[in-house]
């Protein structure tokens, strides 16, 4: 019988559906890896089982029993996770990251310490850690340390099931070999191992089987013998094959680059990168989460600072040291993280659409044109549909995509020359997508450069006339027409061999 | 359809008197309540000496100093930051154009200085909290300590006590209508400030700072200069407070000054301004200021012992932020 089963389980953030009547079963003593690429619904599936994320339909029985869970519930019952990022806390000794919330205390209240060492060595040796670590501080670890730590703290703390997100993505080679030998004894040990990733040979070389999942439904479910590579990548990227609408990439695109890059340099993220972008032709940048795609536009933003290369705009040399320079020089940019970087939560829509025009509004003595500001904000609402009653409404009560769309005015309106736009349609419904997506091409088709960072392929093929792909730190492909093939973008961005 | 919108966008009362009562039931409203009632039980408690000409004109003399002062307080908490150093500006200005002013420099010359040293020392306290990025409240704290080292060491443990009369004369005595210049300078100032808060670039780029830095950041605000000018506004703004105060009690000495940055923040926290950046107005930090000024005068019209004004304004600051936390708190529970 199964450890871990999921039925029919479903769950929707906003329009998005995340996961999409989820079955799948994941047994004691095997390693079950589960592949997909970015925003296939594999993280929503980890939260679920933390108990982080309550599905809105299915079931989940553990052990055979029914399970509501919460995070409390999840770890009780023997679930833990091993996220990408571990989560420490650095200034600890590892004997007290181990132990965080669990401590061993004598009835006075004081610290068992040795008692909590005795209890923590079996774990240590097994995992082929010495001992002598329990006493060094967490942050003096190297990240593959830090793991093992954190797979010692599950096992104490009695998980039969563990879950590893992405856990080699941020490893060295060696560090990968000795993660992946632990998780084969483990596997001996009668532990359910879960495996996320999207790296294709890995799943070869560790998974007794895997289950695809793609745009939060499973598409598959193999044992491992049973399928080759090449049926792998096909079904990862199969939802990108449905009829997105072939641009003819409008032809020939003439004339002389708009924004050029030459050997730009962004350490650690990005290593020389060449490319040239055009105006009229909508270029997007797709690479998977860490592949350098954002940061190295940030450093022609002047949000990071390049180490080496140079930058060409309009084919003059310019250097953005700030995000106001970039700006003047008619480079705009519309951040990632909605909440974090582009709204200002407290204020209303006219403030928040208009935070980076108002040099259009000056009046005499630097007054600002306050009726004409709320025209213009009146204005861009009707024109790209942003459903709220009037410009003086706080944008916080606003939808994600109705955030965006006034987001999408301040830089529409801004009069550029290129502007990039980091992963303009994240966690917005479909409708909203679309809509923003014929905003894009409206400003591709105005004469503006168009930059469209994604790690969505299904957009970047949907909307992009040419695909530049990003794998860490590099350019590895520059796809254009007839060569925008969803296999070969997938396995330029994962380096797989095929 | 556009030009409804735009009415409704504009309208945010009703009739004339429904929007009155929503007035008085805002921040700025109740604490204008507070202000009156607490003003009349002064006054009766007193029996009328609060109201009498010669206190009336000192109340105003202190209205003056606190409020000119929390105008840049507002600036600079609206950013997210703190300013606790402010007693110690105006100890070291004081000092400094004290020594001016006696040994008969040209008094508008004494004056420039005075304005100087405090927009410098500001300006200090700005390049240390946004370009050296130490944070606000220990590059204060330890610029206050700083700065009244340097008062005892330009005083020389002597004190300053022939201010020229003219500077009384001007910003004390002289009225206008029946305020006195330095309460008619301040509210000028204030009226300044206010346009630049609400009808200014500069003025949005405050609130946005104090909203979210990042953003921002990223639509293109230079960050570091818009909170540097705001430390640097604060010091010459206290510069300004500290010369009104010289003008009313013609005396420098060591300590002078000190408390003053509690007196200033409790009017800006009462006043609306939220600690934690990007909400609050200046014209709530003036409200702020008459009730701090008023409860600092009947302290001593009632003879209460002086300490109790220290417990006063804490009890202020301690009630003001609560208030706010728990409009948060209730925030959040609707969601």
């Amino acid at each position: 019988m199964a450890f871990i089963e999921l039925r029919g389980v479903s769950k929707q953030f906003g329009g998005v559906r995340a996961l999409r009547g989820v079955d799948v079963a994941f047994e004691q003593g095997r390693v079950h890896a589960l592949l997909g690429e970015n925003g296939a619904g594999k993280s929503t599936l980890i939260k679920t089982l933390a108990g982080a994320v309550q599905p809105d339909s299915g079931e989940i029985t553990i052990a055979g029993q029914r399970a509501q869970l919460s995070p409390r519930s999840s770890k009780q019952l023997g679930i833990a996770v091993v996220y990408q990022e571990p989560m420490i806390y650095p200034h600890l000794s590892v004997l007290e990251n181990i132990f965080m919330g669990q401590e061993l205390v004598s009835p006075g209240g004081f610290l068992r310490r040795g008692e909590m060492a005795t209890r923590a060595t079996p774990t240590l040796t097994r995992l082929g850690l010495d001992p002598s670590i329990l006493e060094q501080p967490m942050g003096a670890l190297s990240i593959g340390y830090q793991q093992l730590v954190l797979i010692v703290q599950a096992l104490i703390q009695g998980a039969r099931a563990l879950i590893f997100d992405e856990p080699t993505s941020i490893l060295s080679k060696e560090e990968t070999d000795r993660l992946l030998g632990i998780l084969r004894g483990l596997r001996e040990s009668g532990h359910a191992v879960i495996y996320i990733t999207h790296r294709i040979e890995e799943v070869y070389q560790i998974a007794d089987e895997v289950t695809v999942l793609t745009d939060g439904a499973v598409v598959g479910h193999f044992p491992i013998a049973e399928i080759g590579s090449e049926q792998l990548l096909a079904l990862m990227s199969g939802a990108s094959k449905r009829d997105y609408q072939k641009r003819s990439s409008q032809g020939r695109v003439t004339g002389a680059p708009i924004l050029a890059a030459e050997h730009l340099c962004v350490p650690p993220y990005a290593q020389d990168l060449s490319w040239q972008i055009y105006a009229g032709e909508l270029t997007c940048v797709y690479g998977l989460v860490g592949s350098g795609r954002s940061e190295s536009f940030q450093a022609v933003f002047g949000h990071l600072r390049p180490a080496s290369g140079r930058i060409l705009l309009g084919g003059q040399p310019v250097a953005p040291r700030s995000p106001a320079h970039a700006i003047r020089l008619g480079i705009g940019y519309l951040p990632e993280d909605r909440k974090l970087q582009g709204i200002f939560a407290d204020k209303n829509l006219e403030f928040n659409q208009t935070a980076s025009v108002l040099r259009a509004f000056l009046q005499w003595l630097g007054k600002l044109d306050l009726r004409g500001l709320v025209r213009a904000t009146d204005q861009g609402m009707r024109e790209y549909g942003v459903k709220a009653k009037h410009p003086g409404v706080q944008i916080a009560l606003l939808s994600g995509g109705n955030q965006q769309k006034i987001l999408f005015t301040r830089w529409a309106k801004s009069k550029l020359k290129v502007l990039i736009l980091d992963e303009p349609t994240r966690g917005i419904d479909v409708g909203t997508k679309a809509e923003i997506h014929e905003f894009i091409r409206r400003l591709v088709d105005s004469g503006v450069g168009v930059v469209v960072i994604t790690s969505d392929l299904e957009e970047a093929l949907q909307i992009g006339d040419r695909i530049l792909v990003m794998r860490k730190g590099r350019i590895v492909e520059d796809l254009r027409g007839e060569a925008l093939n969803p296999e070969t973008i997938l396995s330029a961005a994962i380096g797989a061999r095929s | 359809m556009k030009s409804e919108r735009l009415r409704s966008a504009r309208r945010s009362g009703g009739s004339p008197g429904r929007r009155l009562g929503q007035f008085l039931l805002s921040r700025e409203g109740l604490l204008l309540i507070f202000l009156l009632l607490l003003g009349a039980a002064i006054d009766i408690a007193s029996s009328g000496s609060l109201l009498r000409f010669a206190n009336l004109n000192n109340l105003f003399v202190n209205v003056a100093v606190v409020a000119v002062a929390s105008i840049g307080m507002t600036l600079v908490i609206l950013t997210a930051g703190i300013d606790v150093s402010i007693g110690g500006i105006v100890g070291l200005s004081s000092a400094i154009a004290g020594q001016l002013l006696t040994n008969g420099t040209n008094v508008l010359l004494s004056l420039g200085v005075f304005l100087a040293v405090g927009l410098a020392l500001g300006l200090v306290n700005g390049i240390l909290v946004s370009y050296v990025r130490i944070p606000a409240i220990i590059t204060t704290l330890a610029t206050k300590s700083i700065f009244r080292m340097l008062v005892f060491l330009t005083l020389g443990g002597v004190w300053i006590s022939s201010i020229p009369f003219r500077l009384t004369n001007f910003f004390v005595l002289t009225r206008i209508w029946i305020l006195p210049v330095s309460l008619v300078l301040t509210l000028a100032l204030l009226i300044a400030a206010s346009v630049l808060m609400t009808h200014t670039r500069t003025g949005r780029w405050f609130y946005a700072v104090g909203d979210n830095e990042e953003a921002a950041r990223l639509s293109g605000i230079n960050v570091r200069l818009v909170k540097t000018s705001g430390y640097a506004l604060l010091g010459l703004l206290t510069a300004v407070a500290a010369i009104f105060s010289l003008a009313e009690s013609p005396l420098v000495q060591n300590n002078t000054g000190s408390g003053f940055e509690l007196t200033v923040i409790a009017a800006v926290i009462l006043g609306g301004t939220e600690l934690s950046g990007g909400r609050g107005t200046v014209l709530g930090s003036l409200i702020g200021a008459v009730i701090v000024a008023l409860v600092q005068d009947g302290v001593i019209l009632l003879h209460i012992q002086p300490f109790w004004n220290g417990v006063l304004l804490g009890a202020v600051i301690l009630a003001s932020v609560a208030s706010s936390g728990l409009r948060l708190l209730r925030q959040r529970g609707a969601r």
